[in-house]
């Protein structure tokens, strides 16, 4: 059921990313959204709905972007397996520490894709251009975290779930 | 071996969701797949959004710069009657040029391609990822749009076709770092490469040799010789000219006579107006 609401909230958010991109002129960034879901539910779902959903995710970003690679799959896996780890070691569900996952997740996004399409096109210069955009880019992610994270909980189910800092006491 | 599987089935699951991407990835390479039927799905589904947002987006804008435009709109109509008269003029020294052009063309027994409809097509979307410079337009498949085909506006070269399913296309634009077209320096007929650089606003000129007449403000045009865009679309002006000590070539940047990124309406050109023409 997570799957297919956050894939569906992927797919409205992608359709109106790309329109608000062209519409306001972005040229070296972009307003990214997906980086944001995919690590709220590594960080606040199941291993297994967090793994299908973060694929879900990526799949839909990778059909976006006009030429399906399947690298932004691979990215969103790694964005979601690194936030899981990290989310044992340093807490990710409160606001503040949700938007510091995001920074760092579209920060590792945005060099791992730089780093293998030039691994695969040896176009490094034309391609490592888009990385002028690279701190608009976290600030816009971070600001549009922040701003689905309240509407991402209620896609939670009614359970409170304790916090892991709690477990240490 | 089963109670194993069962074990492990969360890292398995993981690790595959993770590997089979990469290997995609990297049996694919940049070039992308064809759109499969999940592909074709999801793009059915987003179209609609992406072209009612355009609609409410554009007619927003409309109608907020309408109302700001009536403001001074009797001295600049008073400017456009007078360029237009100029134009005008021009375009009868077209008219004629063109006459003449017909006429020894006849003569020398040149016969023209087969000119198809262009097809008109809106911009409704950018590529959500700022790496690949490509944009998403209102027509596709259905509408006789095909991979290949190139896309144009009234004032330049804006790209070509690279992915094409039921009402949508996307353009690889020509700043796409992918993205290389045959062109000729309009004034000298010197023949260049134009290479995208990722930059919206900048182009790299390539193979144009260091003797080679080329100055600031030049107009490229493409040449036809790549089988993909019909000769003498203007492609954009140098702006810097670069010659090296060691090399045999110039370095040369190019601005785009399009702004890529504000584009609204385009042309597709048919495959056969691309391909055809010639003597």
């Amino acid at each position: 059921m997570k799957f297919v609401a956050f894939v569906a909230l992927a797919l409205g958010l992608l359709a109106v990313e790309s329109v608000l991109a062209q519409a306001l002129g972005l040229e070296i960034t972009r307003l990214e959204a997906t980086v944001a879901l995919v690590i709220f539910i590594a960080v606040r779902g199941t291993v297994l709905e967090g793994a299908f959903t973060a694929f879900g995710v990526g799949y839909l970003l990778d059909v976006f972007t006009g030429r399906p690679t399947g690298l932004y799959p691979f990215l969103a896996m790694v964005n979601f397996v690194g936030a899981k780890l990290a989310s044992q070691i340093m807490d990710g569900r409160s606001l503040l520490g949700f938007s510091a996952f995001v920074a760092v997740g579209t920060t590792v996004q945005a060099l791992l894709a730089l780093f293998f399409t030039w691994l695969t096109s040896r176009t490094l210069v034309g391609h490592s251009f888009s990385l002028r955009g690279l701190p608009l880019l976290i600030v816009f992610s971070v600001v549009v975290g922040a701003l689905l994270y309240p509407w991402l909980k209620r896609l939670e189910p009614g359970e409170v779930r304790a916090d892991p800092r709690a477990l240490k006491v | 071996m089963w109670p194993l599987l069962q074990r492990f089935k969360e890292p398995l699951i993981v690790a595959t969701l993770l590997i089979w991407p990469l290997i995609s990835f990297l049996s694919s390479g940049h070039r992308g797949r064809e759109p499969n039927m999940v592909d074709r799905a999801l793009l059915w589904l987003a179209s609609p959004i992406q072209g009612s947002l355009t609609w409410l987006v554009q007619t927003s804008s409309a109608g907020v710069t309408g109302y700001v435009a009536l403001r001074g709109a009797h001295e600049e109509a008073g400017e456009c009657r007078v360029e237009l008269a100029q134009t005008q003029a021009e375009l009868n020294a077209i008219r004629e040029a063109k006459a003449e052009n017909e006429r020894l063309k006849a003569a020398l027994g040149y016969v023209e391609g087969t000119v198809d409809q262009e097809i008109v097509a809106r911009v409704v979307g950018l590529n959500p990822a700022a790496q690949f410079q490509s944009v998403r337009l209102n027509r596709g498949e259905e509408d006789g749009v095909r991979v290949g085909m190139p896309v144009t506006t009234p004032n330049g070269v804006l790209g070509q076709v690279v992915r094409s399913v039921g009402h949508s296309s996307d353009v690889m634009l020509l700043t796409d770092p992918a993205s290389r077209i045959g062109a000729v320096l309009q004034r000298t007929r010197v023949r260049a490469t134009v290479m995208g650089t990722g930059n919206p606003k900048r182009l790299d000129v390539d193979y144009v040799r260091l003797e080679d007449d080329v100055v600031e403000g030049d107009a490229l045009v493409t040449s036809g010789t790549d089988g993909i865009f019909p000769p003498g679309l203007l492609v954009g002006r140098i702006d810097s000219v670069s010659r090296p000590q060691v090399g045999m070539f110039l370095h040369a940047s190019l601005v785009p006579a399009v702004d890529l990124q504000r584009v609204e309406e385009v042309l597709i050109i048919p495959v056969t107006l691309a391909l055809g023409g010639g003597p």
